[in-house]
């Protein structure tokens, strides 16, 4: 395992001034920042974002994007989240379901989808969990039927971010029965679109009390063959390479920054040493996080596959977005609410509510560190 | 890294293999020493790195002689490798003063410390110099007049009052009271040659070494707990000794890395923002991962025999030598805030300079 340190070229200096520069005309000064990539929904965002190249960088230009390498990602990723920019409408889409098109989806799927992908208007949601399946991915229960012309799938998914503002989701189901010995096998993913026949969708409030989850029941869903994503029985395989590239980016510690910076506005320069100790150590943290991050950035773009380091990221990241804000609510000696007329507080009452999803998400720390570990002891 | 620092890394662990085992670093708790390794190191040029060649130095710069401190601190070596060159020796050759032969040290400026130059008598009273005592001269700042000198003090002429970090390094009290020193040894110091540059380069110099022994911590950890069975089975299978393998490797690519960019960010010299952040981070780092690594060891991890504690006493000395986390991210906190809000994402957002 090895992170190299790694320059930022002078046109990836430019694209960062650029967005820069967008942003300062986009977001209005006392805008209400949002906290990491699940932050806020906001569609006209996302579609300006995408005018100026920024949604599906990723994708190739055939398909309506903009092939842009992974460290041009990175940075405007990390710009957009340090600025507390609402990403949320797209950033799903363009993290994790443009890449799995790109890799494992027909010509046709390709087609139909990246484009809209790319202009910051198709939105995906993940179809993953289900009531009694977690971490344990193969134990899905959600089944698919052959019928004429495609399937019927009948189950149901929990913790379905933002359902009721998406189009589809990939839905991961057993498309045969399970193996005794191989319960990888069977899976397969099939993209649903969430305003099907069928398809039930039902808030579940969210610890800040925000509609943010949602609980897909799906009854006899009709899903056509070219919806099928991928090879039928290669679900498992797909889900996980998924997960592995796309977890190290600056989604994974920049969730909380705005915090931080708030914290900084309204408290001044005038910092006690204790203050100053705390404010140092976490510029001090993320500063070093980011190395690690941007390394693996560069990697990816070199053809490497440094999927232990980028769980390894992912791990330490989302527990510093975590330990941000129980620095800054003890420096602050405050107690957060959520109506309080300071932006700080209001969003460090946020951060706590929501800040125990960051080592969740994408893989739990615990399932993370079980993947680091067999690596490192490869 | 370049071909040319990869090549220095390269020979420099050939060299600490073959001279510096754990049964070396023992053997020299002793007497807090290698003369055997630093002979070596003195042969290959080593301690000198970074100090210009027209200075009597070996040249290259400061990235190179970091590559060599994590080697260094990757083999726990009992050398003063970081305070020879990358400080004294700097001081030395910035000051124009010749660079005598031999170990040397410096004095940062401890809050206690105290040096006085009166034409060229010089009295002083400096503590925890490291290496003071096996030195040939000690490199301090001494205000005469309202100027600040740099002095090669002879160790000859001063009393040492021997004291030692947790690792059993010389850390070494040293009195000159009212000496005679030579015009050879006194030079007005210039312009970037302070307390706080030496204490910038020492920090740098210790975040190196903490990375390259943290690098050693994850490999021994790794390897332990894969070979050692309890019920039935390597340890490193349960879940909870993963997480300490996971948490060893995390914080060491992270002070790692850290410490690479501040080396390479130091063009010519160190600066504040990069090594306040690597101290900082480095510090954390060696306490998380000196705790974890004792934990997945066992009670062998407590045995002086053992290489890890040879690491983990180290990492306990260097995290609070020239600062410790607390002092750096206070010093990083008051300029952070001093720019202010704004300031503060372009900040976190500069790494690696091109």
């Amino acid at each position: 395992m090895q992170f190299a340190p790694t320059v930022l070229s002078p046109a990836e200096e430019a694209l960062r001034a650029e967005v820069r520069a967008f942003l300062a005309t986009e977001l209005p000064p006392d805008h209400r920042p949002a906290l990491g990539f699940a932050g806020r929904h906001d569609p006209e965002f996302s579609r300006t974002l995408a005018k100026r190249g920024w949604v599906g960088m990723a994708i190739p230009p055939e398909y309506g994007g903009h092939g842009r390498s992974a460290v041009d990602r990175f940075v405007v990723a990390e710009e957009l989240l340090a600025a507390g920019a609402p990403i949320g409408a797209h950033f799903v889409a363009d993290r994790q379901t443009a890449p799995a098109l790109l890799h494992f989806g027909t010509e046709e799927q390709r087609r139909r989808f990246l484009p809209g992908i790319a202009a910051g208007e198709v939105y995906f949601s993940l179809g993953m969990s289900e009531p009694d399946s977690g971490s344990d991915l193969a134990s899905v229960r959600t089944r698919a039927t052959r019928v004429e012309g495609g399937w019927t799938v009948t189950g149901t998914k929990v913790w379905t971010s933002e359902a009721h503002n998406n189009h589809y989701f990939a839905v991961l189901c057993r498309t045969s029965p399970m193996e005794e010995g191989n319960k990888h096998a069977g899976l397969s993913q099939l993209i649903v679109d969430l305003h099907a026949d069928g398809v039930r969708i039902s808030p579940i409030p969210y610890l800040d009390g925000s509609h943010h989850f949602n609980e897909v029941a799906l009854e006899d869903v009709f899903v056509p063959d070219h919806m099928v994503l991928g090879e039928l029985g290669s679900g498992w395989k797909q889900v996980t390479s998924e997960l592995a590239y796309e977890r190290s980016g600056p989604d994974r510690w920049l969730s909380t920054f705005p915090v931080l910076r708030a914290w900084l506005r309204e408290r001044g320069p005038a910092v006690s040493g204790e203050e100053a100790a705390v404010l140092g150590r976490l510029a001090a943290r993320a500063r070093a996080i980011r190395h690690l991050s941007l390394s693996v950035a560069r990697a990816l773009d070199a053809g490497e596959a440094p999927a232990v380091e980028a769980a390894l990221v992912k791990e330490v990241g989302t527990r510093f977005e975590q330990d941000l804000v129980e620095a800054l609510r003890e420096a602050a000696e405050s107690e957060p609410d959520q109506g309080s007329d300071s932006l700080f507080q209001a969003l460090l009452a946020e951060a706590v509510l929501t800040s125990p999803s960051y080592t969740l998400r994408g893989g739990t720390t615990e399932i993370l560190r079980s993947v680091a570990a067999k690596g490192l002891a490869a | 890294m370049s071909d040319d620092r990869r090549m220095l890394t390269e020979v420099a662990t050939g060299l600490f293999r073959d001279l510096c085992t754990p049964e070396d670093v023992v053997a020299a708790e002793a007497t807090g020493w290698s003369g055997r390794l630093w002979d070596a190191l003195t042969e290959a040029g080593f301690p000198l790195v970074s100090v210009p060649e027209a200075a009597g130095g070996s040249g290259g710069d400061v990235a190179d002689a970091c590559a060599l401190l994590t080697v260094a601190g990757r083999f726990a070596a009992p050398v003063p490798l970081a305070e020879t060159g990358l400080l004294a020796g700097w001081a030395l050759a910035a000051a124009g003063l010749e660079l005598p032969g031999g170990p040397l040290s410096v004095a940062v400026g401890r809050p206690d410390d105290v040096a006085e130059l009166t034409g060229r008598r010089f009295s002083a009273r400096l503590s925890r110099v490291p290496w003071g005592g096996r030195s040939t001269r000690v490199v301090a700042l001494a205000e005469s007049g309202g100027q600040r000198f740099v002095v090669a003090a002879p160790i000859d002429a001063a009393t040492v009052t021997p004291g030692r970090n947790l690792a059993a390094e010389p850390r070494d009290t040293l009195v000159w009271d009212d000496v005679e020193l030579a015009d050879a040894d006194i030079a007005p110091a210039p312009d970037g040659v302070d307390t706080a540059a030496l204490r910038l380069r020492g920090a740098l110099a210790r975040t190196a070494q903490i990375a390259g022994a943290l690098a050693r911590v994850t490999e021994l950890t790794v390897r332990y707990t894969g070979e050692r069975q309890q019920f039935g089975r390597p340890v490193a299978r349960f879940q909870a000794v993963q997480a300490h393998l996971v948490t060893i490797a995390e914080e060491a690519q992270l002070a790692g890395l850290a410490a690479q960019v501040a080396a390479l960010n130091a063009r010519p010299d160190p600066a504040f923002d990069d090594v306040a952040a690597a101290k900082a981070a480095a510090g954390e780092a060696a306490t998380v991962a000196a705790r974890a690594a004792h934990q997945a060891h066992g009670a062998i991890g407590m045995t002086k025999e053992y290489e890890l504690g040879q690491l983990t006493r180290r990492l306990w000395s260097w995290r609070d030598e020239f600062g410790g986390e607390r002092y750096w991210s206070r010093e990083l906190g008051r300029r952070l805030a001093a720019e202010g809000a704004d300031a503060l994402w372009p900040h976190i957002s500069r790494g690696l300079v091109a």
